[in-house]
C-alpha cells in the first residue's frame, strides 16, 4: 500500500522505532525563541549538557518585543529579562540569534521560510503551536512545550507516538481571490470541523483550491491547523513551493539537487489511505468573521450572531459554551456580523502579517481614512517584511489612512507585550486566536482576513469586503 | 491518590484562559500558581487545595504550546485533570515535566462527579473512585510510551527498554 506525504517524512526520520509503540525521531531545525526557552537552556547547564547541534538551532525575538520605537529602551523588566536571557543563552551555546535590532528579526515563523530554513521534507519544531506554518513547504512541523525544547537541545531527537494521517480536500475556485482569502478557507474548516476534529492527527491540504494559493498564503493555511487541534498541517511541495525558497540567504548550495528529490518523492501515492478525510467546496463561501472565543465560533459576514441552541444542534457543553462566548463578547444573538461596531484593528501575526498580506489590505486602505472610532494598526511579521513593505510605499498608505506602521513582533496577538486591548475594546483582528483575554485582560477578538480587518478599520464595522471598490 | 473535584461544565478550555499570556514572563513558578485560571475563574487560586483535581469536558488545553499551563496548575496543588479528551500539546507537555496527569475519562464520569466530590483515583487499576457518591468509572489507560514516561518521572528521565 501507498504512503501519505507526512508517512514518508516521518518514516525518513525514524531514529529507534519500536512495535506498536513510539518513535525516536530526527529533528531537522529547532526555532527558539524568548518565551518557551529559558528553563530549557537552565536544565541543560543543570545537567551539564551542551547543545548537540547549534548549527541546526536558530532563534529570534518576537513574542514579548515591544513594536514601537527600537531605539528606546525596553520597558517592561521582566520582558527584558527574558529577551537578555536568549542573548545568554545562545552566546553560551553558540546558537545564530536574529536579536532585536537585526534585519533578520520577526515572528519566527515568518523569518524561518523568508531566511530558506525552512526545507521540503525536513522535520521543524518549535516551542511554539504555530509551528504548524512551515508545514506549508511540506515539511512536517509542529509545536512542543519547554520540556520537550530541552530535549531537542540536548539530543536533537524527540519521543513520538504517530499522529494519524488526516486528508483535507479543498475543492473549486473562488469567485474572487481579493476578498476571499486563505484565512476564510482555513476558517470554514475549522468551523465545519470543530476545534478538536483534528486531534491527533497531521492534517495533508489537497486540491485545486489548495494548489491555486500562493506559498505564503498556504502558511496562512498550515498556521491554523493547531487551531483544529491537530499536531501539523502539509501542503505537497510545487513548483511554487521550490521557486519561493530559491536563492535565500539559508538555502542550501545544493538546492537544484534537493528540489529534483523533492519533486518526485514529497507528495501522497495515489493508494494511500488516511483514517480521516474531510471536503470543503470554496466556489461559493464568503469572508469569514469570528463571534465566539474559539476559532471555531464562526460565520459568513453576511450572517447574524447565532443563537446558541441553533449553534450547539444539541450539544449541552457547546451551547453552555457559546452562552458563555456572547456574554463574554458582549453580543445578542440575531445581530447583523456587519452591525458590530468595533475599537480596534489589528493586522499582524504569524497568520497574517506577510507581503502579500499587508499588500491586500492595503488595496481596501490607499485612499480612505479609519473611522474616527476606530485605532487601527499594521505590524509587519518581520522587519523584513517591513522593509519590502516600505519599499513598495505600503508604510505610506497606511499611515495616510491613519493606521500605526509597527517594527516586527507577535504584538496584539497574544497579550504579552505593550500592544494589548483595554478591558471591553472590540478588535477586528487576523491574529489566530480569539480565546478570553488573549489580546489583553477582558479584550473582545474577532477574526478576520487582512482585507477584511482593513475594511472594518475604514468602515467602523464589518463590512462584506467583496462590496468594496479595491483600489 | 486522593482529593476533592473542582469542576468546570464546559469544553475547549484553552491555555491562555489557564494562564494569560501576560504571566509567560513569570519564571517562579509559585508566582505563576497565584495566576492559575485567572482567565476564566478568578477565585481559583482561593479554593483549589493540594491534591485537587479539575474536571472538564472536550479538548481542555487547547491553543499554545505553554508549558506554563500545565506548571501553574501542578503548582497549584492540581494532581490531575480529567476531561473528555485533550489538546495534544497541552496532554504530552503535562506528562513530560511529571507536571500532572492528564486522565482521558468518560461522559458517565463527566457528568455523575459533581464540584467537590472526593475521588480517588488509581492509575494502575484504571479506575476513579467517588467516594462522596459511592460510584466507580473507568478512566481510559494510558497508551505505552505515555504510560511509561509516567512511571519514570518525566521525559528526561524516562529510558527506553
Amino acid at each position: 500500500m501507498g504512503k501519505t506525504l507526512f508517512e514518508k517524512i516521518w518514516d525518513t526520520h525514524i531514529v529507534v522505532e519500536k512495535e506498536n509503540g513510539p518513535s525516536l525521531i530526527y529533528i531537522d531545525r529547532h526555532l527558539v525563541h524568548e518565551v518557551t526557552s529559558p528553563q530549557a537552556f537552565d536544565g541543560l547547564r543543570m545537567n551539564n549538557r551542551t547543545v548537540r547541534r547549534p548549527d541546526l538551532t536558530i532563534a529570534t525575538m518576537d513574542h514579548n518585543v515591544p513594536t514601537n520605537n527600537r531605539t528606546l529602551p525596553i520597558l517592561d523588566q521582566t520582558s527584558k529579562v527574558q529577551i537578555q536571557t536568549l542573548e545568554k543563552n545562545c552566546n553560551d551555546f553558540g546558537i545564530q540569534l536574529f536579536d532585536i535590532n537585526s534585519p533578520n528579526q520577526g515572528i519566527v515563523h515568518v523569518i524561518g521560510p523568508q531566511l530558506g530554513i525552512t526545507l521540503p521534507g525536513s522535520t521543524i519544531v518549535c516551542g511554539d503551536s504555530h509551528t504548524s506554518t512551515h508545514g506549508a513547504f511540506g515539511a512536517l512541523a509542529f509545536g512542543i512545550g519547554t520540556s520537550e525544547v530541552e530535549h531537542v537541545l540536548a539530543s536533537q531527537t524527540l519521543w513520538l507516538e504517530k499522529p494519524k494521517p488526516f486528508e483535507i480536500q479543498v475543492k473549486g475556485k473562488r469567485k474572487n481571490p481579493h476578498a476571499i482569502t486563505a484565512k476564510d478557507i482555513i476558517l470554514s474548516i475549522i468551523k465545519n470541523i470543530g476545534t478538536s476534529g483534528g486531534n491527533g492527527t497531521v492534517i495533508e491540504y489537497k486540491g485545486e483550491g489548495i494548489q491555486d494559493l500562493s506559498m505564503e498564503q498556504r502558511m496562512t493555511i498550515c498556521n491554523m491547523s493547531i487551531e483544529a487541534g491537530a499536531r501539523a498541517g502539509l501542503i505537497a511541495p510545487d513548483e511554487k513551493t521550490f521557486e519561493y525558497l530559491r536563492g535565500r540567504k539559508y538555502t542550501p548550495k545544493n538546492y537544484e539537487s534537493l528540489v529534483d528529490y523533492w519533486r518526485y518523492n514529497l507528495k501522497t501515492d495515489n493508494d494511500a489511505k488516511f483514517e480521516k478525510n474531510y471536503t470543503l467546496h470554496i466556489d461559493d463561501i464568503a469572508p469569514q468573521v469570528s463571534w465566539g472565543t474559539n476559532p471555531g465560533m464562526t460565520c459568513d459576514v453576511t450572517e447574524s450572531v447565532p443563537f446558541p441552541e441553533t449553534f450547539s444542534k444539541g450539544d449541552q457543553n457547546q451551547k453552555k459554551g457559546a452562552e458563555k462566548a456572547l456574554e463574554y463578547m458582549a453580543l445578542k444573538p440575531g445581530t447583523p456580523i456587519t452591525e458590530i461596531q468595533i475599537d480596534r484593528v489589528f493586522i499582524g501575526s504569524c497568520t497574517n502579517a506577510r507581503l502579500e498580506d499587508l499588500i491586500e489590505a492595503s488595496k481596501v486602505v490607499k485612499g480612505r481614512k479609519t473611522s474616527t472610532h476606530v485605532r487601527a494598526m499594521v505590524v509587519p511579521g518581520s522587519q523584513m517584511v517591513k522593509k519590502q513593505a516600505e519599499e513598495l510605499g505600503l508604510d505610506k498608505i497606511f499611515i495616510d489612512a491613519n493606521f500605526e506602521w509597527r517594527e516586527a513582533g507577535c504584538s496584539m496577538c497574544l497579550g504579552m507585550n505593550p500592544d494589548i486591548l483595554s478591558p471591553g475594546e472590540r478588535c477586528a483582528s487576523t491574529s489566530n486566536r480569539n480565546f478570553e483575554g488573549r489580546q489583553g485582560t477582558g479584550g473582545r477578538t474577532h477574526l478576520v482576513s487582512p482585507v477584511m480587518a482593513a475594511a472594518a478599520a475604514i468602515e467602523g464595522h464589518f463590512v462584506d469586503v467583496r462590496e468594496m471598490d479595491l483600489n | 491518590m486522593k482529593g476533592n473535584v473542582i469542576k468546570y461544565e464546559r469544553d475547549n478550555i484553552d491555555t491562555d484562559v489557564i494562564i494569560p499570556g501576560q504571566y509567560l514572563k513569570v519564571h517562579d513558578y509559585a508566582e505563576l500558581a497565584l495566576h492559575a485560571m485567572e482567565g476564566l475563574d478568578p477565585d481559583f487560586h482561593s479554593k483549589v487545595k493540594e491534591g485537587d483535581f479539575i474536571l472538564s469536558g472536550r479538548n481542555f488545553g487547547c491553543g499554545s504550546s505553554r508549558e506554563h499551563a500545565p506548571i501553574a496548575l501542578s503548582h497549584s496543588g492540581i494532581k490531575a485533570v480529567l476531561a473528555l479528551s485533550f489538546a495534544r500539546i497541552f496532554y504530552r507537555n503535562a506528562v513530560d515535566g511529571a507536571f500532572l496527569l492528564p486522565i482521558e475519562i468518560e461522559e458517565d464520569a463527566y457528568s455523575d462527579i459533581s464540584e467537590g466530590d472526593e475521588i480517588d483515583v488509581n492509575i494502575h487499576t484504571n479506575e476513579i473512585k467517588n467516594i462522596t457518591k459511592n460510584k466507580i468509572y473507568k478512566m481510559k489507560p494510558f497508551s505505552e510510551i505515555i504510560g511509561k514516561i509516567i512511571e519514570a518521572g518525566g521525559l528526561f528521565k524516562y529510558k527506553p527498554d
